[in-house]
C-alpha cells in the first residue's frame, strides 16, 4: 500500500484515462504523419512498384513548382474569403437574433439547418442550382438580372464555392457567437447608454472585447477548417475553371491520387501541415494581445 | 528513436511494396475491377465466370467489383498503392500507355486464344516490344446518331451537320467540357493531332488544330449548334438533332420514341476518317493469383465468349468482324450501319489520344482549354497556351 | 415599430440561401426530370417513382443502416474516450500532462487527406479493408476525437472544485469522482460532442471511398454519388430523392430536440 500513495494512484488514473486517446493519436495520427514525411523523401512509382530514396528532390521540386504557386494563391483567396465572410455573417446573424424579437427561435433553426444536411447532398443541390439555367439564375431573372455561368467563370467559381461552404457552416459559428453575446451582462450596455455611447460604439467597445475568446476559438477552427475543404471543390468545380479553385488540398489530391505522384503528394502534405501549424500557433500566441481575459 | 521509427516505416513499406508475390496454392479467388454497374453487363460476366469455375474447381470465386466510372483509374491506382490491387482490371484506353509501360501488367499473349486474328489497329495501344499486356475487349468506334424526326437531310460533312443542327442541338455526350479527348472525333477531320506520333511534340498549336477548334468554337457560340457549357441536352430522350457517340450507346435507343439512324462521322476538310475508343482488360503482375488470373482472362476473351460479349462490347477479333455476326448481337443496328461505322471504323480508325502521364496531361490540358469556352475567346492564343503548358510534360522521358 | 419591420425583413432575406436549397432539394426530388431546371416552387407533376428507384438502384436501405450504426458507434466511443481524456487533462495533475496534451492536439491540425494512404496500408495489412472498422476506429481514437477532447477539457476546467472536494470527503476515489460527479454534470458538453461527432461521421466522404469497394458496404455520402445511369450520366432526380432521405430525418430530429442541441453547442463557448 505504501507504493501506491494517493498521488501515485491519481497519476495512474490520469494516464489510464488519457491512454486511449493518446495511443490512438500516436497510431492514427503521428505514425501516419511520420510515414508521409518519409514518403516525401522518395520517388514512389505506384504502378511499377518501385520506391526509391531521392532525398530532398521533392522539396526542390516544390520550390520550383509554378502550379504550386497558383495553388497557394487560390488557397489564400479561398481561405481569406471564407473566413471573413463566415465570421462576419455569423456575428451579424447572432446580433440580429439577439434582439428582443419574437420568432428568433424559428430563425435560429432555419439558419442552423444547413449544418445538418449531408455535405455531399448540399453540394450536389447547389451544383444543380448554379447551372446556367438553374434556380439561382432563375431567381435573379425575376429581378431582371442576367446571371453568369457561375461555375465556369474563374472568379465566379471561387465566389460560388466560398458561398456554398459558408452558408453550410455559418450556423455553427452563429450559435457560438449567440451564446457568447448572451453572456455579456446587460448592465454594461445600460451604463454605456447612460454615458451617451451610440450603438456602434457599444458594439465596438463592449461587445467585441467581451466575446473575444469566442472570436478567437471560432477563427482558429474556421481558418483550419477552410484549409481542409475538399469535397465541395471536388464536386462543384474539380479545381477549375483553369486552376482557379485548385486550393492546396485539392492540388495534393491531384498529385497524389490522380497523377500517382505519391511521393510529391506527400511533400505537399508536409507543406500543408506546416502552414496549418504555423497559422494556429500564431493565432494562439496572439491571444494574449487580442483576447480580453484568459482563464 | 527516430532511427527505430525509420526502420519500422521501412519495414512496413517493404512489406507492402513487394508483398504478395508468392503464388498461392489451394482454393483461389479472383477479383476484377470493372467500371460498369449495368446489370446486363454484370450478368453476362458472371455467367462466363460460372462456366470457368465449373471447369476449374480450384478457383472458388470470381468477383466483379464495380468501381464508379468517374475516377476509375484513380481508384484503381489507389487500390494498387495501398497494396490492395485486384487480380484483373478493366483499363481505359487513355491510361493504357501508363499501365503498359510501367510493368504493372502481366504479359498475356500466350494465354489469348488465336491472338493473331486480333486487328492490329486495335492491339497497338496494348502492346510493348511485341508482347501483349492487355486484351482490347471493347473497340468502339464513334458514329453520328441522327434524329430523323428533327433532321431531314442526312449530313456527310461537318459543315452540313452543324448547319442542320443550328438551334436543334448537336451533342457530344461524353465531352461535358471536360473530356477534351472526345473532340478528337471532330478535329481528326482537319487532320489535327493532340501530339506527334512519338508523343514528343505538341499538336495543339498547329494550324490544323486551330482551324478545327475555331470551327468547334463557332459551332458552339455563333451557330448555336453545340450546347454551351453547363447546358445538358439528352439526345437519347429525343431532345437533340444529332449526337456524336460510341455505338455501344445504341442500346439506349431501344425504346426511342423518335426515328433515328447511325452514320459514320461526317467528313472534314481532309476527308473521311474514324476515331475509336477502347477498353482493355489486363492482369496485374503483382497479384497473388497472377497465373490463375491470366488463365481466366484467356477464357474470357476466347472467340466464343468474345462473341457473347460482342452484344455490348465490339470485339477486336477479325472472325467476328462481319456485319452478320455483329448484327446478331446488335439487333438495333442495320448491317449497313454496322459495316460502315463499326467494321470500317475499327479497321481504319485511330484511337482517341493517349499518352504516358495521362492523368496529369489530361488535367493540364483541360485547365488550359477552359478559357476557350467563352464567346469571345481567342482560339489561337488559347491553343498556344495549351502547348506552352504541356511541353514539359510531353518531353518527359 | 419600423425597426422591427426592418429586422424581420432582413432576417427573411438572409434566410433564403439557407432554406431554399433544402426546399428545392425536397421538391425537386418529386419533379419529373425535365422540370428540375425550372424555377417552379412546387412540382407541377408530383412524381414519387424516384424514391423507389433509389432503393432499386442501390442497396440504399443497407447503406442507410451502415451510415447510421457507424455514426452511433463512433459517437458513443468518442464520448467515452473524450470524456475520460478531457477530464484527466483538466483535473488530474500528472507529470507530463502538458506535453501529452500537445501530442494529442496535433491531431487537430492534420486533414484526413494527408494521412489516408499510410492508414490505408495499415488496414490493408490487417486485412480490414472493405470493412467498416477503419471508419469506426480511426474517428474514435484519431483526429476527430481531438476536438471533442478539447471541448470536454474546457468544460471540466470550468467545473467548480468544491464539488469534487465534497465527493472526496465522502471517500470517493478519482475514478469514482469522475463517474459519479463530473460526468453526470457534463451532459451539455457531452451533447455538443455527440452532435459534432455524429455529423462528422455521417458526412465522411473520402474515407469510405478509399476503404470500401462493394456497394452494400457503402455509406450514404458515397452512395449519393453513385446514382448514375448505365452511361455514366448522373440521374439528377434520383440523386435528389436520396439526398432528401439523407437529410430530412436529421432535420426532423433537430427540430424536435433543438433546444438541447443548441444549448449543448452554446456550452462549448469559451466564456472569458
Amino acid at each position: 500500500m505504501t507504493f501506491w500513495t494517493y498521488r501515485r494512484r491519481d497519476n495512474l488514473v490520469g494516464y489510464l484515462f488519457v491512454a486511449p486517446a493518446l495511443l490512438g493519436s500516436i497510431a492514427f495520427v503521428l505514425v501516419p504523419l511520420a510515414l508521409v514525411g518519409w514518403y516525401s523523401l522518395n520517388e514512389w512509382n505506384v504502378l511499377g512498384g518501385t520506391f526509391e530514396f531521392i532525398g530532398a528532390e521533392n522539396y526542390e521540386r516544390l520550390l520550383a513548382d509554378e502550379k504550386l504557386r497558383d495553388s497557394l494563391v487560390a488557397t489564400a483567396w479561398f481561405a481569406g474569403g471564407l473566413v471573413v465572410l463566415n465570421l462576419s455573417l455569423a456575428l451579424l446573424l447572432a446580433v440580429l437574433l439577439n434582439q428582443k424579437l419574437r420568432g428568433t427561435t424559428l430563425f435560429r433553426t432555419l439558419f442552423f439547418s444547413p449544418v445538418l444536411v449531408s455535405l455531399v447532398a448540399w453540394t450536389l443541390v447547389w451544383q444543380l442550382m448554379l447551372q446556367p439555367e438553374g434556380s439561382v439564375n432563375g431567381l435573379l431573372g425575376f429581378f431582371g438580372v442576367d446571371g453568369p455561368n457561375w461555375l465556369r467563370g474563374e472568379s465566379t467559381a471561387m465566389v460560388s464555392v466560398i458561398v456554398v461552404q459558408v452558408v453550410k457552416n455559418v450556423g455553427l459559428n452563429m450559435v457560438l457567437f449567440l451564446a457568447a453575446l448572451q453572456g455579456v451582462p446587460a448592465p454594461l450596455y445600460e451604463a454605456a447608454k447612460l454615458d451617451g455611447a451610440g450603438a456602434w460604439t457599444r458594439f465596438l467597445r463592449i461587445t467585441i472585447p467581451l466575446i473575444s475568446p469566442t472570436i478567437l476559438l471560432t477563427s482558429i477552427i474556421t481558418i483550419v477548417g477552410s484549409l481542409q475543404v475538399f469535397a465541395q471543390i471536388a464536386v462543384l468545380t474539380q479545381g477549375g475553371p483553369g486552376t482557379s479553385t485548385t486550393v492546396l488540398i485539392y492540388y495534393l489530391y491531384q498529385q497524389a491520387f490522380q497523377f500517382h505522384h505519391f511521393g510529391y503528394g506527400a511533400t505537399i502534405s508536409v507543406l500543408l501541415f506546416a502552414i496549418v501549424a504555423v497559422l494556429t500557433l500564431v493565432q494562439w500566441r496572439m491571444r494574449r494581445k487580442w483576447v480580453l481575459h484568459e482563464s | 528513436m527516430s532511427r527505430l521509427l525509420a526502420l519500422i516505416c521501412t519495414a512496413l513499406l517493404a512489406l507492402t511494396a513487394c508483398g504478395g508475390s508468392s503464388a498461392q496454392s489451394g482454393p483461389k479467388t479472383l477479383r476484377m475491377t470493372v467500371w460498369t454497374a449495368n446489370e446486363a453487363h454484370l450478368k453476362l460476366l458472371t455467367e462466363i465466370a460460372t462456366e470457368y469455375k465449373a471447369a476449374h474447381p480450384d478457383v472458388t470465386e470470381i468477383k466483379f467489383d464495380s468501381v464508379p466510372a468517374d475516377g476509375y483509374t484513380t481508384t484503381l491506382t489507389t487500390q494498387i498503392a495501398g497494396g490492395n490491387a485486384p487480380d484483373l482490371a478493366w483499363l481505359l484506353e487513355e491510361s493504357a500507355p501508363d499501365f503498359v509501360s510501367s510493368g504493372a501488367l502481366a504479359p498475356i499473349r500466350g494465354k489469348v486464344e488465336k491472338a493473331d486474328e486480333l486487328v492490329p489497329s486495335a492491339t497497338k495501344l496494348w502492346e510493348k516490344d511485341g508482347e501483349l499486356y492487355a486484351y482490347p475487349f471493347s473497340t468502339s468506334p464513334f458514329g453520328l446518331f441522327v434524329n430523323t424526326d428533327l433532321v431531314k437531310e442526312l449530313p456527310t460533312t461537318w459543315e452540313q451537320a452543324v448547319a442542320a443542327s443550328a438551334g436543334k442541338n448537336l451533342v457530344l455526350p461524353d465531352f461535358k467540357y471536360q473530356n477534351w479527348a472526345v473532340l478528337s472525333t471532330i478535329w481528326r477531320g482537319w487532320g489535327a493531332n493532340a501530339w506527334s506520333e512519338d508523343g514528343k511534340s505538341c499538336g495543339f498549336a498547329g494550324q490544323e488544330m486551330k482551324d478545327a477548334m475555331a470551327f468547334v468554337h463557332k459551332a458552339i457560340f455563333t451557330d448555336k449548334a453545340i450546347p454551351g457549357p453547363g447546358t445538358t441536352v439528352d439526345f437519347f430522350a429525343g431532345n437533340a438533332a444529332m449526337a456524336v457517340s460510341q455505338i455501344s450507346r445504341a442500346g439506349a435507343l431501344k425504346d426511342a420514341k423518335f426515328g433515328w439512324t447511325l452514320l459514320p462521322l461526317p467528313q472534314g476538310p481532309k476527308g473521311d476518317y474514324a476515331v475509336i475508343g477502347q477498353a482493355g482488360v489486363g492482369v496485374l503482375k503483382r497479384s497473388k493469383n497472377a497465373d490463375a488470373a491470366a488463365d481466366f482472362l484467356g477464357f474470357l476473351t476466347n472467340p466464343t465468349n468474345s462473341a457473347k460479349l460482342a452484344q455490348f462490347f465490339p470485339p477486336a477479333r477479325q472472325s467476328l468482324l462481319n456485319a452478320d455476326t455483329l448484327a446478331k448481337s446488335n439487333p438495333l443496328l442495320k448491317p449497313e450501319q454496322l459495316q460502315s461505322v463499326v467494321i470500317d471504323g475499327i479497321n481504319k480508325g485511330v484511337v482517341k489520344p493517349s499518352h504516358q502521364g495521362q492523368e496529369e496531361l489530361n488535367q493540364t490540358i483541360r485547365a488550359a482549354l477552359d478559357p476557350l469556352w467563352k464567346p469571345d475567346a481567342n482560339v489561337g492564343q488559347v491553343l498556344d497556351g495549351v502547348c506552352a503548358k504541356i511541353k514539359p510534360l510531353l518531353e518527359r522521358p | 415599430m419600423s425597426r422591427k419591420v426592418w429586422l424581420y425583413g432582413l432576417l427573411c432575406l438572409l434566410c433564403v440561401p439557407f432554406v431554399f436549397p433544402t426546399w428545392w432539394m425536397v421538391t425537386s426530388s418529386m419533379k419529373p426530370i425535365g422540370e428540375i431546371f425550372s424555377v417552379s416552387l412546387l412540382p407541377s407533376d408530383w412524381t414519387f417513382s424516384t424514391y423507389s428507384q433509389v432503393f432499386e438502384l442501390q442497396p440504399f436501405g443497407q447503406q442507410y443502416w451502415n451510415s447510421l450504426y457507424i455514426a452511433v458507434v463512433v459517437t458513443i466511443g468518442t464520448m467515452v474516450v473524450a470524456a475520460m481524456a478531457g477530464y484527466a487533462f483538466a483535473r488530474i495533475r500528472f507529470p507530463g500532462q502538458n506535453a501529452l496534451f500537445v501530442v494529442v492536439l496535433v491531431g487537430l491540425l492534420i486533414p484526413s487527406e494527408v494521412t489516408i494512404v499510410p492508414l490505408f496500408q495499415l488496414f490493408q495489412q490487417l486485412g480490414l479493408t472493405n470493412t467498416h472498422w477503419p471508419l469506426i476506429i480511426v474517428p474514435i481514437f484519431g483526429a476527430p476525437c481531438v476536438l471533442a477532447i478539447f471541448i470536454m477539457r474546457q468544460f471540466f476546467i470550468a467545473l467548480p472544485a468544491e464539488l469534487e472536494e465534497a465527493a472526496r470527503m465522502d471517500g470517493l476515489g478519482r475514478a469514482g469522482i469522475f463517474y459519479r460527479v463530473a460526468l453526470p454534470l457534463s451532459r451539455p458538453a457531452l451533447g455538443a460532442v455527440a452532435i459534432f461527432t455524429f455529423l462528422h461521421s455521417w458526412n465522411l466522404y473520402l474515407e469510405p471511398i478509399v476503404y470500401l469497394s462493394t456497394p452494400d458496404m457503402f455509406t450514404l455520402p458515397q452512395a449519393l454519388t453513385q446514382f448514375v445511369d448505365i452511361y455514366g450520366g448522373p440521374m439528377w432526380n434520383v440523386q435528389l430523392a436520396a439526398a432528401t432521405m439523407t437529410a430530412v430525418p436529421i432535420l426532423i430530429v433537430f427540430v424536435l430536440a433543438q433546444r438541447q442541441f443548441i444549448e449543448g453547442l452554446a456550452h462549448t463557448g469559451v466564456k472569458g
